[in-house]
This record gives structure tokens, sequence and C-alpha cells, in this order.
């Protein structure tokens, strides 16, 4: 019962600062609202909590002060362009993939039905076209910063957190999912320059700054690169390797049917790839074994070179300044 | 009475008033559905919609809600005539599964859910193509959409599957029970006919795919097989890892991990086959020392077998 009587109150609370035309005092909504205690301490109390309540669920509880008191008083009220969905005016189908979506891939760390609903609820028949899938396709985490980061984007925030030990303040541009991980891109404003950051390198809280205080760029900025011979900093070196035929389909799925320059009859293919870490490079090369040759440029093809000579030798050469990424780290199952 | 905490029937009433108030008198059958709720939860709800209004509460500034002949009707609620904006997680949630979804291979990009989620993300200030995207890890369309639909009719798939640990190339016969992505990458989960077991296959490692005509009855409780179960009978390697590369333990499975004195690492690995550990070996360069190997001695020297094998091609005229 006690439930049913507080979400009346709340009812009550958000209807009557939905439609107040001035902000209502404290005093105002104790006395004017049905369903408060008339205890002062009592009533005190319970307005705390509704305030919080509403303001979990995201309604904008405002406070500002009441015209024409004097003498001046804070007063509350909902503004509604603040509170209304702008309806994306989805048709059936649409929801109802967006609601197959939402089933298939599981947020962890989130919840997204409040959301479905706001737009409509979840249709019964939401069967459409598509299959609707036996199990989960797939989970992606999300925490509270990747919330705040993805509202920055779309509200123009900058944002600042710690990262490698250094305060960052970013215009935050884009956002990627890839390989597991959380990318955000954006411009840095210590190095005046863009720059890509690993989520789950972020030290502690993400913190936004004022809405609407940047412009994107007006040339679209690509995503985060994730691929192992990409995660280095500097000019990317262009490199040309060649893959044999029984290697070159997996070799597409790898590196990407557009890194691809050449088909040669035999069924090998040429790909060429940026590569700003040499490291991750050479562990891409070597995890085709026979099935790949470095052709170039020579200074990449030299150092493949060496590695395996000191390999062949069993004498040590000096390990790479880049030691410590992950090459080639091999998640998958071998059947 | 309704156990649902308050909170969490008001963030569903304030989207279901909105929704009956614009449709003529849907059924209760119809927003119970849409909304997740019991008949009796929404009648409750109803009849207390009915009691709630604006200051001072004259009858004129009561909402009315009505249940009659089993149809839900709403007058006179204009505060709640519109749903609530969406919380930046709601939003995140529903455009971060929307562009997963868009983005396993073979999507329709023009279709429902691409052009839903455009319109959605519009309405956050977000460009879906431009700041958010989301990659699930690669596969080939036709492979994934085959293995797909036999997962969901329950059919045999015979799959032409490379098998990195050994670097060959094999024809096999699967049950697939599921199909999933992790980490950039997608799997599938089956009954491997071949090794009699169930396994995990690496979809970017299935050349091609058949659904065969034979069925099968997916066990209840979906087995979870670890990346790779090592076989008992498998010869093991012992290696001494740098710090640098301790993330071999992470990516591998292990059967025991030891930290030396001098900060190394020994590790104990089961070998699949020696490509496998041809690659481990040479990825690893000097980071890595095989220390013995267990029940196969031809593989104590493979790291520098297969390097100087490689050498070959590339200081051969």
């Amino acid at each position: 019962m006690a439930s049913t009587a507080k979400l009346e109150r709340l009812l009550n609370l958000t209807a009557a600062l939905l439609e107040t035309v001035r902000p209502l005092t404290a005093d105002e909504i104790g006395g004017r609202i049905y369903g408060y205690p008339e205890d002062k301490t009592a009533f005190r109390r319970a307005f705390e909590r509704d305030k919080d309540a509403l303001r979990e669920m995201g309604i904008p509880l405002v406070l500002s002060e009441v015209p024409g008191s004097d003498p001046p008083q804070q007063g509350y009220r909902i503004p509604k362009d603040q509170y209304y969905l702008r309806d994306p005016g989805l048709d059936p189908d649409e929801l109802a993939a967006l609601q197959l979506a939402a089933s298939a891939v599981r947020l962890e760390g989130v919840e997204g039905t409040a959301g479905l609903w706001k737009l409509g609820g979840v249709p019964a028949a939401s069967s459409g076209d598509a299959p609707a899938p036996t199990s989960t396709l797939t989970a992606i985490p999300v925490d509270e910063r990747m919330v705040k980061l993805f509202a920055a984007v779309a509200d123009r925030s900058p944002v600042t957190f710690a990262y490698r030990g250094e305060q960052r303040t970013v215009d935050p541009y884009r956002l990627d999912f890839s390989r597991g991980r959380w990318y955000v891109t954006g411009y840095d404003h210590a190095r005046s320059d863009e720059r890509i950051f690993r989520l789950d390198r972020v030290d502690g809280d993400v913190e936004a700054g004022a809405a609407r205080s940047f412009e994107p760029p007006e040339v679209a900025i690509p995503g985060a690169r994730a691929e192992p011979w990409q995660l280095g900093e500097g000019e990317p070196v262009r490199a040309q390797v060649l893959i044999a035929p029984a290697q070159a389909e997996i070799a597409v799925g790898i590196v990407g049917s557009a890194a691809v320059t050449e088909e040669r009859p035999d069924g090998s293919i040429v790909v060429e790839l940026p590569v700003t870490n040499p490291d991750g490079f050479r562990a891409l090369v070597l995890g085709f074994l026979d099935h790949a040759e470095v052709l170039g440029p020579i200074e990449l093809r030299d150092d493949l070179v060496e590695w395996l000579r000191a390999i062949a030798s069993s004498v040590e050469p000096s390990p790479d300044a880049e030691a410590g990424s992950e090459p080639g780290s091999e998640r998958g199952p071998r059947p | 009475m309704s156990q649902i905490p308050a909170a969490d029937r008001l963030r569903r009433l304030l989207s279901l008033l909105p929704w009956v108030a614009s449709h003529r008198g849907p059924t209760v059958e119809e927003v119970c559905d849409r909304f997740g709720l019991e008949p009796d939860e929404l009648l409750s709800d109803v009849a207390l919609v009915s009691m709630v209004g604006v200051p001072p509460y004259s009858p004129g500034d009561l909402f009315e809600v009505v249940v009659e002949e089993g149809r839900v009707w709403v007058h006179l609620s204009p505060s709640f005539d519109r749903a609530l904006r969406l919380t930046p997680e709601e939003a995140l949630a529903l455009v971060a599964a929307g562009a997963s979804l868009l983005a396993v291979p073979g999507a329709d990009p023009g279709g429902p859910l691409a052009r839903g989620l455009a319109k959605l993300a519009a309405t956050l200030g977000i460009d879906p193509d431009d700041a958010f995207d989301i990659d699930l890890g690669h596969a080939s369309a036709g492979v994934l959409a085959t293995i797909q639909q036999a997962t969901d009719e329950h059919r045999r798939l015979r799959l032409a599957y490379y098998t990195h640990g050994r670097d060959q190339h094999t024809e096999r016969e699967v049950d697939p029970y599921r199909v999933h992505a992790e980490q950039g990458r997608w799997y599938l989960v089956g009954f491997d006919h071949l090794r009699d077991d169930v396994r995990l296959f690496r979809v970017d490692r299935i050349l091609s795919a058949e659904a065969l005509d034979a069925s099968f009855q997916p066990p209840d409780e979906l087995p979870s097989p670890e990346l790779f179960e090592a076989g008992i009978d498998d010869p093991r390697v012992v290696l001494d890892l740098a710090p640098e590369a301790a993330w071999v333990v992470e990516s591998y499975a292990v059967d025991e991990v030891e930290t030396r004195a001098d900060g190394r690492l020994r590790v104990t690995l089961p070998v699949s086959g020696r490509p496998w550990l041809e690659r481990v070996l040479l990825q690893l360069g000097p980071r890595a020392t095989v220390v013995r190997t267990r029940s196969d001695p031809a593989l104590a020297h493979c790291g520098e077998e297969a390097a100087a094998r490689l050498l070959a091609r590339y200081e051969s005229p």
C-alpha cells in the first residue's frame, strides 16, 4: 500500500510541477499537492525523497527564483521542453526492430526497457520479417562513464578525465566499440590535436562540461583503430605482405578487404597495412607462419629477418621499445 | 498488492499513459503486452491515476482513465500526453543495441532497424554514421547467415574449417547450438561430429558452411565450452616468460603458472599442434624460452626450426 500511496503522490507532484505557470515553493508544494503529510518535518523528508526519485528517473526538476517574490524565494518546476520526449516518429516495424535489437544485445550495466516503453512499448507481435534470435547475440559492457561520454557526444560537452597519469580535456567527437573495448575519439585541448582514448585506461570518473561548447568537425573523422599493428604513435609506414592462397580468405578476415592491393593468378594476395606498431605487425605476419611474406618496405622486412635470425640462433636480441603490447594475443579456440 | 517499487511503476505509467491517450481505446490485453504488466496491475494503476490531477483537485482537474468493455481510455491528462525524454542511459542502451545488430555482417543497411536507429539518433543529436560505431568482428555475411539460420532451425551444418592450432583445413559436420560475438570475434558453439564433442569454432575461420537436411535436438542446457579445452593427452611445453609476455597466461589455457625469483613466469601449456607452438614462440621471440617439453621431444626446438624455415624464404635469392 505504501508503494501505491507514494506513486499517487509522485504523479500529483509531477503533474503539478509540469502544469504550474511559475515555480512552486516547497511550502506551496506541501500545502497544495495531495498526498503529503501535514507535519513539516515529515513533509520535508518525503519531499526530499520524491525529488531524488524524480531526478533518478531523468525528470528535470529545476529550482529557480519565484518571479515577483519579496524577499526572493526559490521554487520548483519541470520545464516541459526538457521533460517531453522528442518523438522520433518510429514506424511500427522500426520500433519492433529496435525491440529485437534490445533483446539480442545485452548491455551489461544499463537498462533499456524503460526507454522502449517511452517510445511506445514493446509491440506484442514483434515478429516482423527478421526471425527472433534464439539467444543473446552479444554482450556489450557499459559503465557510468560510457553513459556520460555518450551524453557528452550528443550534447557537445567537453569532458575531463585522467589518462595515463595526466588530466585531459577533450571535445568528444565519436565513440567506437571494437575488439571488446570502447574508444573515444576527440579533440585534446592540451595537445591541440585529435586523439583516441581507450575507455578502460581512463582513470576514475569522467566529468562533462557545458553543453553546446564545440562543433564536431565538418569532415567525418575515422574511428578508433584497434588493430595490433596500429597501436603506436607517429606516421604510419605502409607495409606490403604477400599471403599464400590457402590463407588468403582468412587474411582478408583479419585485415579487411580494403587492404587487398593485388590478387595474383595463383590465388595469393598482397595486402597493404598502415603500421605504427612494428611489434604488432611482426606478430600478425608470424601468425601466418609459412603462408606470409613481408614484401616491403625494406626496414620492416629487415626487422623481421633480424628477429627470425635471433630465434633461429637462440641468441637473445635486445627486446623492442614497444614491449608490453599484446602482439597476436590469441584468444581463439582451437577445436 | 503490488510489490513493485513506486518509482518503477511511475516510470511505466508515464510511458503507458501517453501511448494509451494517443490510441483510441486499446484493449487491456494489448496495453499489458506492450508494457509488460498483468491486467490486475493495470487496473489498479488505472484506478490510481483517476485520483490524480493538478491542484486544487476539483473534479475537472482530475485525470480520467477508464476501462470499459476491456478497453482503456484516457481523457483530460494534458500533462501526461507525451512520454518523458530518454535518459542518457536509456538512449545509449537503445542506440548501442541497434548499432550492434546493424554491425552483424549481412544486416540490411536500409531496413527497419537502420531507419529506426537513424530516426532515434537524430532526435538525440548523435550521428549514427560518424559519431558512433560498433564492430563485433569479421565474419563472412553468407557464412554467418547460414549458421544462424541452421542454429534457429536445428539443422546440421557441414563446415570447411581452418584449424589454426594445426594449420590444417578440415571438413566437419557440426550441430550448431549457439552463435555469438565476444571480444571482437564471432563464435559458434556446436556438437562436432568429427571430434564427437561440443566445441567452440571461430566464425572467421569457417571458410564455407552448408546446412544439411539432418536435424538435431539441442540440449536443454547450452554447454559453454572454454575457448580451448586441452586434451589430457596433448603434449605439454614448459616456458619461461619475460614479464611483458604475461598476456600469454590470460590468453591461453595454462596448466600451471609459477613466478620465478628473477620475475619471469614459468608456465605449462598444452600444445594442440606443432604449428600452434611455432606461432607462440615466433611471436614471443626473446620473451620466451623453452624449458622443456613433455611427451613430444621433437617440440623442444620447434621455435628455432620454424625461424630457420621462414628465414630460408627471405634469404633465398
